[in-house]
């Protein structure tokens, strides 16, 4: 993208600044709704009963 | 944020970047008399994540590897995507981004440490379309086929882990092996596969510059595609710079800092910080774009 | 920066010994696996005791050879002809003895007592001369220290269990290993994918055993305390890998509990003879690795051997 004019650029990085900080604020959201919905449900026994244990195919042995 | 104290602080964090290494390799893994016992860390502590990539089956790890848990989760009979472990991905990955590959992650040290034999280095800037590789990595082996190659039972195979990790023949099988006869006694042919992989990055490692970040890192590769809109970032003040390009030439992620400052690369290392003569080029952390570096992001959109 | 190099430099040598030490760990645990490490000029204890072992056990060996003859041996001995006097060899008693009563036996039967007692006269003397350069020697095979190794030497039970098989059978562990040869017993988890990957290989296993008097167990470690719901998924996931052997669980709280809380890979598979004893180490990771079912087959046939014998 080219910015020639130097109104115009002022005018998009207000946009992106503000479009930027909403997207950050969503993902940070939707970030903590996904963790919480996963545990809600059961993830995190899964993992910690998977982390406890030795993971033989993860290390190489079997 | 005072622009002079922001300066003072980016330097001071780049320069003691390898402390805070150190330190995040041992807060990762507390439970050092393990090591001597030969038995893993039992507690709580492994149903949660760690930033880096840390292999939960090492004796002292205090958390659960991200990756590891991911194909956990998709692997089990249960499920077939992990909301928990991708939920606290996108929380880390927006707040710090790829800060984690730079600063907290115990395999990034461990092949930084390795980089420090004094050998001749090679660069790896002809080498940028291996980057896309570890998108692919994700992809297949973390995200598709662990949930997709199931047994009767619907369990699949941990596939990153089992096929490519060197972080866990590095952190759990050799010190397993070492204190542990059973384990010992059931070393095969895929531990002699997966170590001759953690001796080919190793060696790696030593010529180029964290070869493994680069190219294959699934966990480095979720947090390149926040690191965009990650609330850690780099700026680079335009009355300052002089565009000498000493940074883009101190950078070893071949990222040329002034033109694309929040880079899918670029792992804030902050060497660019140290190596810039005007202290035009720094850290900052907030939401939004930073006042200078506006016109840099938009750019880069 | 030199210091920073140095730490490199530092952490790459540990590397490369972390290695080596790998290697010569698997390569000195295999030497004592084949039992060569007795030398006819013992330095230390150990190797007095492990040299002390070897000639006990050709003494042992030359004695058990006509066993008829030296029992015969052994009543002239009682009939008081001669006694075993304190720091008497006990090859001179012997021969002492065979020449008392050389009447009751025949020409060919003397030759051969009295060659038996010549070798165990030097073994004796063998014995003897250790026993004062290394005074400690004879309480260290006493113990069975360097015997053969120190794992296999002292004898592990495994801890008593009372619970029920997945189907609500009252299982007692006394009466269960009692009653087989050999029972195998195989701690797994439904989550675990290398566990559900070998339970048809185990049942394979369960019916081979059936024939020569053994029988094979599985002990789901999310079973105990009798979860409802982590049953009826164990019993699920066993129907579909066509597992029908018996699964039992029992209450964490007891002193097999405490065992599993020890046991951090699955799966991990045990060989227990008849009085309720673990036989060798336990197996980790899966039997569909060849040389892990290999190792287990041995410890079976050890186990079934030694009830045999």
């Amino acid at each position: 993208m080219c910015y020639d004019s130097g109104r115009k650029m002022k005018r998009v990085m207000n946009l992106s600044h503000i479009r930027k900080t909403a997207v950050q604020a969503l993902l940070l959201i939707a970030g903590a709704a996904m963790l919480c919905f996963g545990a809600w449900r059961g993830e995190a026994a899964t993992v910690l009963s998977k982390a406890i244990n030795l993971c033989l195919e993860c290390v190489g042995i079997g | 944020m005072d622009n002079k104290n922001s300066c003072r602080a980016s330097l001071l964090l780049a320069r003691f970047r390898g402390w805070v290494q150190a330190g995040a390799a041992l807060l990762t893994n507390l439970h050092l008399p393990n090591f001597f016992r030969g038995r893993l860390y039992q507690g709580a502590g492994k149903a949660v994540c760690v930033p880096g990539l840390n292999c939960y089956s090492c004796p002292a790890a205090s958390g659960a590897c991200p990756i590891g848990a991911f194909q956990a989760v998709v692997g089990s009979s249960k499920f077939r995507f992990s909301y928990y472990i991708t939920g606290t991905l996108i929380l880390l990955g927006v707040l710090l981004g790829r800060f984690i590959c730079g600063f907290l992650c115990p395999f990034g040290w461990f092949q930084e440490l390795l980089h420090k034999l004094p050998t001749k280095k090679l660069s790896t800037r002809k080498l940028r379309p291996l980057t896309y590789l570890k998108y692919a990595v994700l992809l297949v082996m973390v995200v598709l086929l662990p949930a997709l190659t199931v047994n009767e039972v619907g369990m699949g195979d941990p596939f990153f882990c089992k096929y490519l990790c060197p972080q866990g023949v590095l952190e759990g099988a050799i010190p397993l092996s070492l204190t542990n006869a059973g384990i010992r006694a059931a070393l095969g042919t895929l531990f002699t596969r997966k170590l001759s992989i953690l001796l080919t990055v190793a060696v790696l490692s030593v010529v180029f510059y964290r070869p493994f970040c680069k190219w294959l890192c699934p966990l480095g590769a979720f947090y390149a595609l926040l690191n965009k809109v990650s609330l850690f970032q780099m700026q680079v003040d335009p009355n300052k710079c002089i565009s000498c390009g000493k940074c883009a030439k101190a950078c070893q992620m071949d990222v040329d800092i002034t033109k694309t400052p929040n880079h899918t690369e670029c792992i804030r290392c902050g060497m660019c910080v140290r190596a810039c003569p005007t202290h035009a080029v720094a850290f900052r952390y907030g939401f939004g774009n930073g006042r200078q570096n506006t016109t840099e992001t938009t750019m880069e959109d | 920066m030199n210091m920073k190099k140095f730490a490199a430099l530092l952490l790459a040598a540990l590397m490369v010994l972390t290695l080596a030490a790998c290697g010569a760990a698997s390569s000195s645990a295999a030497g004592a696996a084949s039992g060569a490490a007795v030398t006819d000029d013992p330095q230390t204890t150990e190797e007095a005791a492990a040299l002390y072992a070897k000639l006990m056990d050709q003494e042992n060996a030359l004695l058990s050879e006509n066993t008829d003859l030296w029992d015969k041996v052994y009543l002239q001995a009682n009939k008081g002809m001669a006694m075993v006097e304190d720091g008497k060899n006990y090859g001179d008693f012997l021969l002492d003895t065979i020449e008392a009563a050389k009447s009751e036996f025949s020409a060919e039967e003397l030759e051969v007592l009295t060659k038996a007692a010549g070798e165990i006269r030097d073994i004796e003397n063998q014995l003897t001369a250790l026993e004062e350069k290394f005074p400690d020697c004879q309480q260290a095979y006493m113990n069975g220290g360097a015997s053969v190794s120190p794992e296999e030497g002292s004898l592990q039970k495994f801890p008593a269990f009372e619970g029920k098989d997945l189907d609500g059978n009252t299982v007692n562990s006394d009466d269960l290993f009692s009653a087989n040869a050999v029972t195998v017993v195989n701690f797994w988890f439904t989550a675990c994918k290398p566990c559900v990957g070998e339970l048809s290989d185990l049942d394979a296993l369960n019916r081979e055993l059936a024939e020569k008097g053994g029988a094979l167990i599985g002990i789901n470690t999310t079973t105990l305390n009798g979860d409802e719901a982590s049953i009826a998924e164990a019993k699920e996931v066993l129907a579909k890998k066509g597992a029908s052997y018996q699964n039992v669980y029992f209450d964490a709280s007891g002193a097999a509990g405490a065992f599993i809380q020890n046991i951090f890979a699955y799966p991990t598979t045990y060989v227990v003879d008849r009085s309720g004893n673990i036989v060798g180490d336990p197996i980790m990771g899966a039997i569909t690795e060849k040389n892990q079912a290999e190792a287990l087959q041995k410890l079976i046939d050890q186990a079934l051997a030694a009830d045999a014998g």
